[in-house]
């Protein structure tokens, strides 16, 4: 599982000058997680063909009979029809998959759907209430922070993230959070500018 | 014409209006092609050469065909076939799942017989070079344009400047690849496409496939990202409708993130070999350049040279050069940015030659002020607005490795409309529902078509229902060259004026008034001369009874017009130990006629500045030149800008509504990486000659600007 969340505070850029160490560092990671519930489970080999796979997704349960390597994004859309969520790079770079597992944002496309059975998973999909937005969506909307429009779930998962983690986010601590999601449009200065209002709007700090 | 001009004083037309379709973009429950999940749906995977250059020997189905879930397989080319470049394609399967139908591309066995292959343009254009292709040369020569006395042109020069320039190639990188969803019933065609033109597309599906095009529909509602790489079905559009008749189901085939790097497209390289001359005070005298450019495999690279600036002697020659990679399609202003980086660095070039202010010099040698060209204003009143008067120099004389400068640029576009129809409805219930056959490619289109039917009406935007991207509606052209806004306004507008007179003839009676006598605004419609006199919108459409108005109309001439101009100010800092350009902030100055919604045209110009930074200083198409493979066909190692990347930017957008409705979509990306590239001059008095700017570049120039002079 990628974790953007523990990514030093680089930019992105600077963060591909060291991704050799730093994928080194998450590979060691992961190996212990799944040695750990390994043991805890008994060996045991799932797959290759489909497997009982249970999400819950947006506060509800999903059942799913998926093949162990599917990804959490590509079950979601492929399978339960929640398309809000984009596959745009599909190798954990550009951050329109991004949703929010056990309060921390994951690339979707980088997490396979086994390893986050029983946590809980937040998509863009569950945001609004009805047609009553999320306030961050509200702020998209209101400073005109999209385009075409494709990246726009992943920078509005990303974003209702960095004002759950930092209610008073500064700049700096919103462009590092920012920093995993690309747009070709070219809606940056704009969805800065959401996200700051958006801030405002949920009761953070002015400016 | 009159009768439908813009309104003189527009309560809509021109002010900030939030995008309409944003509640559902930003909530995930807008409908891409790509999330479209039919009943049924299988998904479809090509198979491609993973050779630049080769000779098809055997295509072999039988393992894919007999893999878990395989609906269908077929052949797209044929033994004895050359394919011209990694990622050109050979075969197609479909399976129930995503994942299997990949498992089972793998099982297809293609034999190849691997051909010599040219990889980049130097290499091609050798004497003994490899060939592209078994049967056409590497290079063909293009258009050549000689105008005035060249020579007569250099001896009146104080000062000649002879050098090599060039631009790269970069990819489209939509962020929703390229693809369809295709369903047939019986022998018609459903094909939900992420496409700029959905009527073109009915078309080439219909060409193609050879059936009627009467029996093929296209959908797009919404669109993640074109740029000009999205006009037709395309190999895979094709093959995903054949995947579609022989699996008797609805097939889903989008390509991933390597193919849309391959094989949809990509801006062409330029190259120029250019001679240019000045007079001591200042006033071009004379151009002459030799330029050259891959457009990949057979496609043309052709830009305008010298771009904007006057030379009133000039001899221009081009040559396209084939290699073996992808074709290149239209990309954001075809051309021009290659032709803004060329001149616009030469410029400065020759400003210094005579010792002149880069703004001063270029105001000596821009067009004269007309509606289309308002350089000389721009360029003053930006320059004042940036700082410009605090520019040193070329060269940063302040101490330590960071330097600062400053740089200027200008461009042009055309844009303009025109062929778009349209239908309106006002029904008996007061709804109004307004069909035009264009889409919206992000860019706004449903939004300014609501605009202008409101804007007409006398209504608020939400009461109108635009219905777009559905080749069931009325035809309207692709969505290229910044012409959508200016082709399809204008039909909406003659639908709308007509629809309203029309409810006026209904009304007149009820009002004891003439038609002519009567106008709409703020839902309600009333005697001009006695506004007291009036019906609410709602109550006035009630006498329709059960009959609604319905109008069809097309684009008239006045509405619109074509030419555009912008200036661009940038502000950069250069590490000149470590060779990273960081931007500052941008000025970006823009017409475009009539502005429509001020909100979602301004957001146009953001994304041209920023898109033009990626240009500048991080995307670059890199092929291997032993292999012939591209080497950062990803989104990790083709870099793009992040939040972090982009500087402050300032939009200073101009509205001209005595032109009409013109466009915006592509002129703003035009000069920035120029006005970017003269900053890097101005901060480290090294003059870099090719795009992009990436560190290594930066610090060669500076190392040979120290060793005598990059001059």
């Amino acid at each position: 599982m990628s974790s953007k969340d523990d990514l030093p505070a680089f930019s992105r850029r600077d963060f591909l000058k060291t991704a050799g160490v730093g994928s080194l560092a998450t590979a060691v990671t992961t190996a212990t997680d799944a040695e750990a519930q390994t043991q805890g489970a008994g060996p045991r080999v799932l797959g290759p063909g489909d497997v009982p796979v249970t999400l819950t997704v947006n506060g509800r349960r999903v059942p799913l009979q998926i093949e162990p390597r599917v990804t959490l994004l590509d079950a979601l859309r492929n399978r339960a029809d929640l398309t809000g969520n984009k596959r745009v790079c599909d190798r954990g770079t550009c951050g329109a998959c991004t949703m929010i597992v056990d309060g921390r944002t994951v690339y979707s496309c980088s997490t396979l759907a086994i390893d986050v059975q029983g946590k809980q998973i937040r998509t863009v999909d569950g945001l609004a209430q009805g047609d009553r937005l999320h306030p961050v969506q509200q702020a998209f909307c209101d400073v005109d922070a999209l385009m075409c429009g494709f990246c726009t779930p992943g920078f509005v998962v990303a974003t209702v993230a960095l004002l759950e983690k930092y209610p008073n986010a500064t700049v700096e601590q919103a462009k590092r959070e920012l920093d995993g999601n690309i747009c070709r449009c070219g809606t940056f200065v704009r969805v800065f500018e959401a996200a700051m209002k958006a801030k405002t709007m949920m009761g953070g700090a002015r400016g | 014409m009159a009768k439908y001009s813009w309104p003189e004083k527009p309560t809509l037309i021109s002010t900030p209006v939030k995008r309409l379709d944003g509640p559902d973009k930003v909530s995930g429950r807008a409908k891409y092609t790509y999330d479209v999940n039919r009943p049924g749906m299988i998904y479809g995977r090509m198979v491609r050469s993973p050779y630049p250059h080769a000779k098809i020997t055997s295509i072999d189905l039988s393992a894919a065909e007999k893999a878990p879930g395989v609906k269908a397989v077929l052949e797209y080319r044929k033994a004895g076939d050359e394919v011209l470049y990694q990622g050109d394609p050979v075969a197609a399967v479909a399976a129930d799942t995503e994942e299997r139908a990949r498992d089972a591309a793998r099982l297809v066995r293609v034999r190849w017989e691997p051909l010599p292959h040219a990889s980049n343009e130097t290499l091609a254009m050798n004497a003994d070079a490899n060939k592209w292709s078994t049967t056409q040369a590497n290079t063909r020569p293009g258009p050549r344009q000689e105008t005035g006395d060249l020579d007569a042109g250099f001896k009146q020069a104080a000062h000649v400047i002879e050098q090599t320039y060039s631009t790269h190639v970069i990819t489209h990188v939509c962020l929703e690849t390229h693809g369809t969803v295709c369903e047939w019933d019986g022998d018609k065609l459903t094909a939900w496409v992420t496409t700029q033109a959905v009527h073109q597309c009915a078309q080439g599906y219909a060409q193609t496939l050879k059936i009627p095009q009467a029996n093929v529909r296209v959908i797009t509602q919404y669109m993640g990202g074109g740029f000009g790489s999205k006009f037709a079905p395309d190999s895979q559009g094709i093959i995903c409708a054949q995947l579609a008749k022989k699996a008797g189901a609805p097939v889903k085939l989008m390509l991933d993130r390597k193919e849309e790097h391959l094989d949809t497209g990509n801006r062409p390289s330029a190259f120029a070999h250019i001679k240019a001359g000045v007079s001591s005070d200042g006033k071009l005298t004379a151009f002459d350049g030799q330029s050259w450019g891959t457009g990949g495999a057979g496609a043309t690279s052709n830009f305008p040279l010298p771009y904007l600036y006057q030379f009133p002697n000039r001899r221009r020659a081009h040559t396209d050069v084939y290699i073996n990679a992808g074709q290149q399609r239209a990309m954001r202003a075809p051309g021009h940015p290659q032709g803004c980086y060329l001149t616009e660095i030469l410029m400065d070039e020759l400003a210094d030659r005579v010792k002149m202010d880069p703004v001063e010099f270029r105001l000596k040698n821009a067009p004269a002020l007309n509606p289309n060209a308002q350089y000389q204003k721009y360029f003053v009143e930006g320059a004042r607005r940036f700082g410009w008067e605090k520019r040193h120099p070329t060269g940063d004389p302040t101490r330590g490795p960071i330097k600062t400068g400053m740089g200027v640029s200008a461009h042009l576009w055309g844009g303009g409309g025109r062929g778009s129809q349209a239908h309106v409805d006002i029904n008996p219930d007061g709804t109004v529902v307004v069909k035009c056959g264009t889409q919206d490619i992000g860019t706004g289109t449903r939004t300014i078509v609501a605009i202008v039917a409101a804007e007409t009406l006398g209504l608020p935007v939400s009461a109108v229902t635009p219905q777009i991207g559905d080749t069931q509606y009325p035809f309207s052209g692709g969505s290229g060259g910044s012409t959508t806004a200016a082709s399809v306004m204008p039909a909406i507008r003659v639908v709308c004026v007509d629809a309203l007179d029309k409810l006026f003839e209904k009304v007149a009676p009820q009002l004891a008034a003439a038609a002519a006598d009567l106008a709409a605004e703020g839902g309600k419609i009333f005697v001009k001369a006695t506004p007291s006199k009036s019906l609410a919108w709602k109550d006035a459409c009630k006498l329709l009874g059960t009959e609604p108005i319905s109008v069809n109309g097309q684009w008239q001439d006045g509405l619109s017009s074509t030419g555009t101009s912008g200036v661009q100010f940038a502000e950069v800092t250069v590490d000149i130990e470590t060779g990273i350009v960081r931007i500052k902030r941008i000025l970006a100055i823009q017409d475009c006629g009539l502005i429509v919604d001020k909100l979602t045209a301004e957001s146009q110009v953001y994304g041209g500045v920023i898109a033009a930074i990626n240009f500048a200083l991080f995307e670059d198409r890199i092929l291997d030149r032993v292999t012939g493979q591209m080497v950062n066909p990803n989104m990790e190692m083709y870099l793009l800008a992040g939040m972090s990347d982009v500087p402050q930017i300032e939009v200073d957008l101009r509205n001209m509504p005595e032109r009409g409705v013109i466009g915006i979509g592509e002129p703003p990306t035009v000069s920035t990486a120029s006005a970017i590239a003269n900053a890097v001059r101005n901060a480290t008095g090294a003059t870099i000659r090719s795009l992009p700017l990436h560190p290594h570049k930066v610090l060669a120039a500076i190392e040979q600007e120290r060793a005598g002079g990059t001059i």
